[in-house]
């Protein structure tokens, strides 16, 4: 059964090779193997139609709010540095902006290990954009160790998107 | 280091880029290839040339756009049909960006990770560019005027290369375009912009192109 559906997908497609049945190709292809997950509208998302330079919106987009880290570590790389270099600037130009630095780990050890090497990591972020001229006054750091996972399996796919700092744009300082 | 565009046009390796393009291109490449730049930028000690956005579709530039995927949040879906490139972001959402697909680049899906990344990688052109196009260079070192520009992502599985990249190009006219040769070409900036966003160990899913060999 499953070999003979096969079957006229392959046929289907050979049939919009020849230029013919182009929609409903399509559609098969979409149910191929790998293809089957993702869909999109491409409308833009809220917030980004009329974006304005100084926005969170322009942040996001034009300069990034993730650096990411290496195992066990809380150092910054030529990588996290070019970074925070472009997070900086965009932070001078526009001092009306404060940061919650936000901290997470999903690396070797205990939860509190985790818990105090993301705070290690928030803290260095902030030590490099306030060397990079920063007001100190304007940032703070938290550490949330492995809350907020944003992928959990012990492979590199997994834990090197949740080994990051999350530069989080803020109006008021929070109490 | 900055280049003019004499030397640029008129370089043995530019000659070699023109007959990696298709034949269409390496004439709009001769002819009206400068209204496609503008300025020149630094990066890692190279001078490259910026993308004059203004000749360019808006619909090709980066964007944020609605995107709804049960992808986890980090991961690159490659879409080869439509020429973008996401990166999920949280809350339905996702970072497009444009892209030109070269005939090696529709050949593949399926799932890999972001093993290796390189700034202003070298070029070896594979096996069977070469079979097509004899008299390209066998290595081009990184540069202004190698053909991966600024940056590339190297698709891996199971430690495997899968000689796959996501890489910068030399002809931003290509983006939004099949292109005769290379993977998954994106403006200088944009590969720029993804190296960044993309650690080691990052997650892609490439969707079929309709011209694959088995679609």
């Amino acid at each position: 059964m499953v070999v003979s559906v096969r079957r006229s997908v392959r046929v289907a497609c050979l049939a919009l090779a020849a230029g013919l049945a182009l929609a409903g190709c399509k559609t098969i292809g979409l149910q191929g193997p790998g293809a089957q997950a993702a869909t999109g509208t491409n409308a833009p998302a809220a917030g980004f139609a009329n974006m304005t330079t100084g926005s969170e919106e322009d942040f996001i987009l034009n300069v990034g709010r993730r650096t990411y880290f290496a195992e066990g570590s809380a150092e910054l790389d030529d990588t996290a540095r070019t970074t925070l270099d472009k997070q900086a600037e965009w932070l001078l130009r526009h001092p009306q902006w404060l940061l919650k630095l936000q901290g997470f780990a999903d690396d070797p050890g205990s939860t509190q290990q985790n818990t105090a090497l993301s705070k290690k990591r928030a803290e260095a972020v902030m030590a490099y954009l306030a060397s990079r001229s920063v007001d100190r006054r304007r940032m703070w750091a938290r550490g949330y160790g492995k809350e907020r996972i944003v992928r959990d399996c012990p492979d590199i796919s997994c834990t090197s998107q949740n080994r990051r700092v999350i530069s989080n744009l803020r109006n008021e300082r929070e109490t | 280091m900055a280049i003019t565009r004499r030397e640029f046009v008129g370089g043995a390796t530019a000659a070699a880029l023109a007959m990696a393009a298709a034949p269409a291109n390496a004439t709009n490449f001769a002819k009206g290839a400068g209204a496609y730049f503008a300025g020149i930028a630094e990066d890692n000690g190279v001078a490259y040339r910026l993308t004059n956005f203004a000749k360019i579709d808006p619909k090709w530039r980066r964007q944020v756009v609605q995107y709804h995927s049960t992808e986890p949040q980090g991961t690159v879906v490659v879409d080869t049909r439509n020429h973008f490139l996401y990166v999920i972001f949280e809350n339905q959402t996702a970072l497009r960006y444009g892209a030109g697909v070269g005939r090696e680049g529709f050949q593949w899906f399926g799932r890999a990770r972001i093993d290796r990344k390189a700034i202003w990688p070298d070029w070896v052109p594979p096996p069977e560019m070469l079979e097509r196009q004899p008299d390209l260079p066998r290595f081009v070192s990184g540069g202004p005027d190698n053909p991966l520009g600024p940056r590339a992502l190297y698709l891996y599985r199971d430690g495997q290369d899968l000689g796959y990249r996501l890489h910068g190009t030399l002809e931003p006219w290509s983006i939004g375009s099949d292109v005769s040769s290379g993977c998954i070409r994106m403006f200088s900036e944009d590969v720029i912009d993804l190296y960044q966003r993309c650690p080691k160990g990052t997650r892609v899913l490439v969707l079929k192109h309709l011209g694959s060999p088995d679609a």
